[in-house]
């Protein structure tokens, strides 16, 4: 090659041209093939967030196994509830807050997630707490550091949604989107 | 409406087993400057009130969890692996469970092998954990042996990594 240099600088250009698209982090979905269960999962610039799909009966399952009051059970009904997993693989400290996060419809309408603090002060009125069970509402999260738990959202069984969500990194706020989330059916999808 | 709850229960456990956990991490984050533990007596499974400061001169390891808690499960024999290599050293593992009973505490170590030696403690009303700034489960501290907070995670660790077992080591020096 007659400018080995240039062609180096062309293919280093080329890599930071690349780079955004490295970070166009990608949804992806995976079907439990036991449950017909739907989860996704999303890793955009080192924040990871995964959602996976919780029946109803299996919310009002956990936390009867648990002996709480009929009431504290009643009062997950009528929510979307997802398993979730935030991961920090930033290399940095981020942080986030429940509390910032929307999920949309397909109206246009924005709902707001019930969060930790919401769901404590509900069920001590109701004689428990059982708070451990719900996503952090906020946590600022270290290099390998991750936090698991519900979210959850007063929408139907098999609603369809966008979820909007932000965190910080070294104090910049950045914003993700997972688009096509569907809240868990009424009935298991591969019933026996 | 058994029935319909054995399903689900089922539903429950298979649904956790799916669960893609994210692998264990074997980081923890040094805090700095490091601050004083907050002290705490609780009981263990015999009902023996155990003291945090009493382990003073001792590196404790301080582990907040629940039964119920997938990543909790998970960690747990990592811990008395560590507990196995530490053995003779001024050691000391001090699992702090959340709102729960002994005998749900009894159903889950009984299944574990290794089985834990160390100290399980009950932290029924969530106090300590509260005190302890505790967002989520599992969440674990380091604490020196001048009663200070060295080091603190969230979420599963791989506690008999090496990493973990340096960063141990050097605070027992």
């Amino acid at each position: 090659m007659k400018h080995p240099h240039a062609f180096f600088r062309f293919i280093f250009l080329l890599a930071l041209l690349l780079v955004p698209a490295i970070h166009a982090a990608e949804l992806t979905q995976n079907r439990d093939p036991e449950s017909g269960l739907l989860a996704w999962k999303k890793v955009d610039r080192g924040f990871s967030l995964e959602l996976i799909q919780l029946l109803p009966e299996y919310v009002a399952a956990l936390y009867s196994s648990r002996n709480l009051p009929p009431a504290v059970v009643d009062s997950m009904r009528g929510y979307c509830v997802f398993g979730s997993v935030v991961q920090n693989q930033s290399g940095g400290t981020l942080d986030y807050r429940v509390a910032d996060w929307r999920v949309v419809t397909p109206d246009g309408k924005q709902h707001r997630l019930k969060t930790k603090p919401e769901w404590v002060a509900e069920w001590k009125t109701l004689g428990s707490d059982f708070g451990w069970s719900i996503l952090p509402a906020t946590a600022s999260f270290d290099t390998g550091d991750w936090a698991q738990g519900f979210t959850t959202v007063k929408l139907p069984p098999g609603s369809h949604f966008d979820l909007l969500y932000a965190w910080r990194h070294h104090g910049k706020r950045y914003r993700g989107k997972m688009e096509n989330l569907v809240c868990a059916p009424d009935k298991p999808p591969l019933a026996p | 409406m058994l029935l319909s709850l054995g399903i689900a229960l089922c539903l429950a456990s298979n649904v956790q087993a799916a669960l893609p956990l994210p692998e264990m991490s074997h980081s923890f984050t040094s805090l700095k400057p490091a601050k004083p533990a907050s002290d705490f007596t609780l009981p263990d499974l015999d009902g023996k009130p155990v003291k945090l400061s009493d382990y003073r001169g001792k590196v404790v390891l301080v582990n907040f969890w629940a039964t119920w808690c997938p990543p909790c499960r998970r960690e747990m024999p990592s811990m008395e692996r560590l507990s196995q290599r530490l053995k003779g050293q001024p050691f000391v593992i001090l699992a702090v469970n959340q709102q729960e009973e002994a005998d749900q505490v009894f159903a889950f170590t009984g299944q574990l092998e290794p089985a834990p030696t160390f100290p399980i403690l009950f932290d029924r009303n969530s106090t300590v954990s509260h005190a302890w700034n505790v967002l989520g489960l599992p969440a674990s501290f380091i604490v020196d042996k001048q009663g200070r907070v060295a080091y603190r995670a969230m979420g599963g660790r791989e506690f008999d990594h090496p990493e973990i077992e340096q960063t141990i080591r050097a605070l027992l020096k």
